[in-house]
């Protein structure tokens, strides 16, 4: 089990390096020039190597790379001048490892955007998951019980709709009808436990978090109820029932135990992916996580916050990716990892 | 100017949205719009909803038009400033006067009031003038701002203080020196200025900065007031703004409150929502008037889709000025050699229907030059002669057989893509294929000014637009059609079309000569006939701005000196 | 499908539908792929789909025609049907009998043209990324599957690897730099046919994961199978025994992914169309159609709802479609 461990993490490690890499030269190849973005309307062409140069993006991309991964394992210091580093000591900006870049933009290290970002997307994806995962089990239950009822077909269908129309469409759809019009929710805006207590939090992230939930809901409502009907026409349920064991606890001990692994399969996935930001739904409602900053970054050209985004994002979907694999091994003790 | 896309492909209104452009001035065109409502009592806590983010709150780096002019009011004091009014003079502010030039322009002096302190408690000398001009030269650390110093002081070779070498210093020190009582900072230009206290007042690219308050792109948004509002923890933040409070240390009597800044209001509370759909929901919320926005008001223009619902009492809380902002269209001169051709463009465009494409009335003027009204400069003839802007295709269809091409002639259109410009695009291809062209559309995203600068691009004509940096048609044609600093071997900088005319660059290096204001811009009426015969650029239309706000705002106006923004220094609460 | 029983079932598929030349000389009357069409026709609510989806295919393929007889007018405006605000004037957004689904606000074209030439695009698009995701996703797999060792290796890192990738952010960041590529390196005509490449090509790139890893598991399961030992003794080389005798088997589990993953482009392209990329104007997508709508929620209701229905409608049939078809193949099957 560990020496499993041991090897996915390995992987994983590798991985990351590949996506570091295939972002480094997709993005930095871009017939773009972030210099003369950086620089201002009315910069020379003199000015703007200048600015290139401080910005590091005249050396050649193998030696960017190879700054930008020495600064993973070791850290780095800013401004990247030396001489203006050693002659202004109240400018530098230290990033300890495992230091992201620097973004000239914001004027501070990608390290800290992505901490600053990270607690409001993990508070979205949190409750989102929370409330899919309550909706699709307990939804799917229903309908695999009245199998072929309308309580049935309603279920399946309503979440096939809602996941049907697109999430931007969904997202207005709330702030123009539910918030403006009908003022039945207030605008929401980002609120931090400590700034509002948990409740201002919660009800600030319910219409995200819906937005969220309702793209994932029918996925789950589907699979519940599939797994739950084939359980329920297998022997050892039957058997239980025979016993005369009463149907809930039949289902919820045994019926939904088999739906629990491909659950957490899909939950943990869908779960990272979203752990990256849910970029769409984080920019209509200005939610400040890594989806809007991906989307503010890309939009100035920020390369190394860019790269940084992704580089976490890809990390999440990693872990959770080992995370999941190992879980099998507690959820079901067939599974053999080796 | 640049556009900066946001993804806010729902902003209908995104022309302009966040322009890089700074203050627009002059009588003219603009009306100064009063609310009626001239109660102006202290106090209360003004609400600023902002649909997207700065990029910085550092003097030197500033760009943004409505930040820069709001700062002005609130935290910034500059030299000299613009009052709140349409007058396009400029009036002292922390200097004791407009500034004394000699040398025929070449050198400017202005000398520091007493009293006048920063937000710590010390004061304000000429050294934090020069030390704040010197920054500018930094473009390795300080850059995004204004840097119009270093090409009047480029002699200098001078790399900004934090890398200079003692030599390099003291050759800037003695270009911008400082009186020995450390009140009178005087600057020692390569050539004439004629208006740059225009320019000091506009940008801040000549502003105090405390040196010891510096630490690079850790200033970047860290504020260090002299001005009757402090940010409040002395930090800006990017995506929420912050909340200004009374600097105890500003001394009304060291300014003059009621030319420059009334600050009524004790609290002003920065609301930054940078969603894309920030902007629609904010007016949205201004026009429902609930009781927490009845003291709002906000950057963010009314969206076309939004107009039917300013009616009846919302319309009281509305107006409609026009803004120092013109959008035209730039035929490539690497494409498009015959000027008979560029006219036929220039006659068959169908400017009425365009206009109507962007929401009408309410959004947009037909335009007869680039230069905006603002600046109290005449149309065109070249385009003013066909005044009913209906698009004349008989007209283009002779020129065009003038030219002896063959037709339909293909035209590529580029422009910034977002669906309301996809729209009024659409408008302009369809009355240009009647008149003989085959046009494509070409909407491009992100990087778009890259793009149509390229001297080798395939566009035909490609959309721009622009605003003053000051009150001058001198930071209007020369920076968008002198070919001589804009056109290298890769780019063609903002001379988007590439256009490179003897005449018209003879024309405004007689511009740049000139000691006398009114003589520069009669000779710059002249270079803009000039572009016009050529057709170096299409005029289109004056960008208008539609603002609402709560309805316990008092004072709420726009004017020249506010780019057409809400001149925030009127604006005052209810209780 | 991994159960023995059903190995004679896809033996008798394949025979079925690939040597039917010959006369049949199988007792049993009904082939599965039969049996299989039975139970999808007695399935109400899959033939309702069915009839939708073919319903949405027929409206596709007769747009252009209608737009070049004049029927249907995507194009060409009517600003003098627009009220001073640039709104269509009169009741639910212009609706009239010229113009049944009212007019598009700035400059009044006609929406239901505009919507219905939409679908054409959108459709096109999705079904040429489909194709592309589904011939990448097989050959991977069957390679995956079929090889093991370091090739499988190879293709599980590369699966994860895209996994791994924000997509959403990808598309966007790289949209600009990438139509370039596409115009100027493999010279496909700047503008609109470069732009559905890109769009096309990146849906497709980023697609193929899912199907490649299902049917990694069915040749994993049939390489079992004892036609492909018989086939394996008979010396047939390995590509014959893959793609001749393997791939045929795979049909129907190639069929429901396509019905599955079709929709899902199909919001993708709108999704792509809301962040600014796709065809671009006057050319209408249901993306970009969408994407300028939903500025008139309150202010003109027709045009907010119409092209998000018309996309919710496609996706739900399609979807349905592909269950019905799922569970009319394999009846056992519940994935």
């Amino acid at each position: 089990m560990w020496a499993y461990a041991v090897r996915r993490a390995a992987i994983g490690v590798v991985l990351l390096v590949a996506v570091a890499l295939v972002t480094f030269v997709l993005f930095f190849a871009t017939a773009a020039n972030p210099a003369r973005l950086a620089c201002g309307k009315n910069c020379s062409q003199q000015q703007i190597k200048v600015t290139e140069k401080a910005l590091g993006y005249d050396q050649p991309l193998y030696v960017q790379f190879g700054t930008f991964m020495k600064g993973l394992v070791v850290g780095r210091e800013f401004p990247a001048d030396k001489e203006v580093r050693e002659r202004n000591p109240e400018l530098v900006t230290d990033c300890g490892p495992p230091c992201l870049g620097y973004s000239v933009n914001v004027g501070t290290t990608v390290n800290s955007l992505i901490v600053q970002a990270a607690p409001t997307t993990i508070s979205l994806a949190v409750v989102a998951l929370v409330m899919w995962l309550i909706g699709g089990v307990l939804f799917g239950i229903l309908a695999a019980v009245y199998k072929g009822s309308f309580i049935d077909r309603g279920v399946v269908g309503l979440t096939l709709i809602a996941y049907a129309f697109p999430t931007f469409f969904i997202a207005v759809f709330f702030l123009k009808y539910v918030v403006i019009k009908w003022e039945i929710l207030p605008y929401p805006g980002y609120v931090t436990i400590a700034d509002g207590g948990v409740f201002t939090w919660f009800e600030n992230l319910l219409l995200p978090s819906f937005t969220l939930a309702l793209v994932f809901m029918a996925g789950y409502v589907r699979m519940t109820r599939a797994f739950v009907l084939e359980s329920l026409g297998e022997d050892y349920i039957r058997t239980a029932k025979s016993k005369g064991l009463r149907t809930r606890p039949v289902l919820f001990k045994h019926a939904l135990r088999a739906a629990l692994t491909p659950l957490v399969t899909m939950a943990g996935l869908d779960f990272a992916t979203l752990l990256g930001g849910a970029i769409i739904t984080e920019s209509v409602f200005a939610y400040p996580g890594l989806g809007l900053l991906t989307v503010q970054s890309s939009s100035s050209f920020d390369l190394p916050t860019i790269v940084g985004v992704v580089l976490v994002a890809a990390f999440f979907v990693i872990v959770l990716n080992i995370l999941v694999d190992i879980s099998y091994a507690f959820i079901d003790p067939r599974v053999r990892l080796g | 100017m640049k556009l900066r896309r946001t993804f806010a492909a729902t902003a209908a209104a995104a022309l302009g949205a966040t322009i890089l452009a700074a203050c627009g001035g002059g009588g003219g065109g603009t009306d100064t719009n009063s609310s009626g409502d001239t109660e102006s009592a202290k106090g209360g806590t003004l609400t600023v909803l902002q649909h997207f983010p700065f990029e910085s709150t550092d003097p030197q780096r500033i760009y943004y038009g409505v930040e820069l002019s709001w700062f002005r009011r609130l935290l910034y004091r500059g030299l000299v400033a613009f009052p709140m009014d349409d007058s396009n003079e400029v009036v002292p502010d922390l200097a004791t006067d407009t500034g004394t030039s000699s040398e025929g322009g070449k050198v400017w002096s202005f000398t520091l009031k007493d009293g006048v302190k920063w937000e710590d408690g010390s004061d304000i000398t000429c050294e934090d003038v020069q030390y704040g001009t010197s920054r500018v030269f930094a473009n390795d650390l300080i850059i995004g701002g204004p840097n119009y110093t270093l090409s009047y002081l480029s002699s200098l070779d001078y790399p900004g203080p934090y890398k200079a070498t003692a030599k390099q210093q003291a050759a800037f020190d003695k270009a911008v020196s400082c009186s020995s009582d450390n009140k009178t900072i005087t600057f020692h230009f390569d050539k004439p200025w004629a208006d740059f206290p225009l320019a000091a007042a506009s940008l801040m690219m000549t502003d105090p900065y405390k040196k010891s308050f510096d630490q690079g792109d850790k200033s970047k948004f860290k504020v260090l007031s002299n001005g009757p509002y402090k940010v409040e923890g002395g930090t800006w933040s990017k995506n929420k703004g912050a909340t200004l409070v009374r600097n105890d240390e500003y001394d009304p009597s060291t300014d003059e409150p009621d030319k420059l800044r009334l600050a009524l209001p004790d609290t002003i509370d920065y609301q930054i929502d940078p969603s894309d759909t920030a902007g629609e929901l904010f007016n949205d919320r201004l026009i429902a008037n609930a009781p927490a926005d009845q003291t709002a008001i906000t950057t963010a223009r009314v969206a076309p889709s939004q107009f039917p619902k300013i009616t009846g009492s919302v319309e009281d809380r509305y107006q409609n000025p026009e803004s120092p902002y013109n959008d035209y269209l730039v035929p490539n001169f690497n494409r498009l050699k015959d000027v008979n051709v560029r006219q036929a463009l220039a006659a068959a465009l169908p400017l009425n229907d365009y206009v109507k494409a962007l929401g009408g009335d309410r959004s947009a003027t037909a335009s007869e030059t680039i230069v905006n009204p603002a600046l109290d400069f005449p149309d065109n003839p070249a385009f003013a002669d066909d005044a009913d802007n209906d698009g004349d295709p008989d007209a283009a269809k002779a020129l065009l057989e003038k030219a002896g091409v063959q037709t339909p002639y293909p035209i590529k259109l580029g422009y910034s893509k977002s669906p309301t410009m996809d729209k009024a695009m659409a408008v302009i291809k369809e009355g240009w294929d009647k008149a003989g062209f085959d046009v494509t559309l070409a909407p491009l995203t992100d990087t778009y000014y890259d793009v149509i600068s390229k001297p080798d691009d395939d566009y035909d004509v490609t959309w721009a637009g622009w605003g003053a940096d000051w009150p001058s048609a001198m930071t209007v044609l020369p920076p968008l059609f002198d070919g001589r600093p804009n056109i290298s071997s890769t780019t063609c900088g903002n001379d988007y079309g590439c256009y490179d005319s003897d005449a018209f660059n003879k024309l405004v290096d007689q511009a740049a000569e000139a000691t006398d204001v009114d003589e520069q811009k009669s000779i710059l009426e002249d270079a803009d006939k000039q572009l016009g015969e050529d057709v170096a650029y299409i005029p289109l239309e004056i960008t208008k701005f539609n603002w609402l706000y709560g309805s316990k705002v008092t004072g709420f106006t726009t004017t020249a000196a506010s780019s057409s923004y809400p001149e925030i220094g009127l604006i005052g609460v209810q209780q | 499908m991994t159960s023995p029983a059903n190995e004679v079932d896809e033996i008798a598929t394949d025979e079925a539908t690939h040597h039917s030349t010959g006369p049949s000389t199988a007792v049993v009357s009904k082939s599965p792929t039969r049996i299989a069409m039975e139970r999808f026709r007695k399935d109400k609510l899959s033939m309702t789909a069915f009839s939708i989806v073919v319903f949405f295919f027929v409206a596709a393929v007769l747009a252009p025609i209608l737009v070049k007889t004049g029927v249907l007018d995507p194009f060409g405006t009517n600003q003098d049907l627009l009220n001073e605000f640039s709104l269509p004037s009169g009741k639910w957004g212009g609706m009239s009998s010229s113009h049944p689904l009212g007019l598009e606000p700035g400059v009044g074209r006609d929406a239901l043209s505009r919507v219905w030439y939409g679908i054409t695009f959108s459709l096109a698009m999705s079904i040429s990324a489909t194709i592309i995701a589904i011939v990448l996703g097989v050959v991977l797999g069957i390679v995956s599957g079929a090889s093991g060792g370091w090739a499988d290796t190879i293709i599980g890192r590369l699966i994860d690897l895209t996994l791994s990738f924000p997509q959403t952010l990808m598309l966007l960041a790289l949209s600009s730099v990438l139509v370039t590529f596409i115009s100027d390196k493999l010279h496909v005509p700047s503008g609109n046919p470069s732009q559905a490449v890109y769009v096309v090509a990146i849906l497709g790139l980023f697609g193929w994961t899912g199907i490649a890893r299902l049917v990694r598991g069915q040749v994993l399961s049939l390489r079992e199978a004892e036609f492909v030992q018989a086939a394996n003794l008979m010396g047939a080389s390995r590509a014959r025994i893959y793609f001749k005798e393997i791939l045929p088997n795979l049909w129907a589990p190639i069929l429901v992914s396509f019905t599955l993953i079709m929709p899902t482009f199909v919001s993708a392209e709108a999704a792509l169309g809301y962040l600014g990329v796709s065809i671009g104007p006057p050319t209408p997508t249901l993306g970009t159609v969408l994407n300028d709508s939903l500025s008139y929620a309150d202010t003109d209701p027709l045009y907010f709802f119409v092209p998000a229905v018309t996309i919710m409608v496609i996706v739900v049939s399609f979807n349905l479609l592909g269950d019905g078809l799922r569970d009319a193949l394999d009846p056992k099957g519940n994935r």
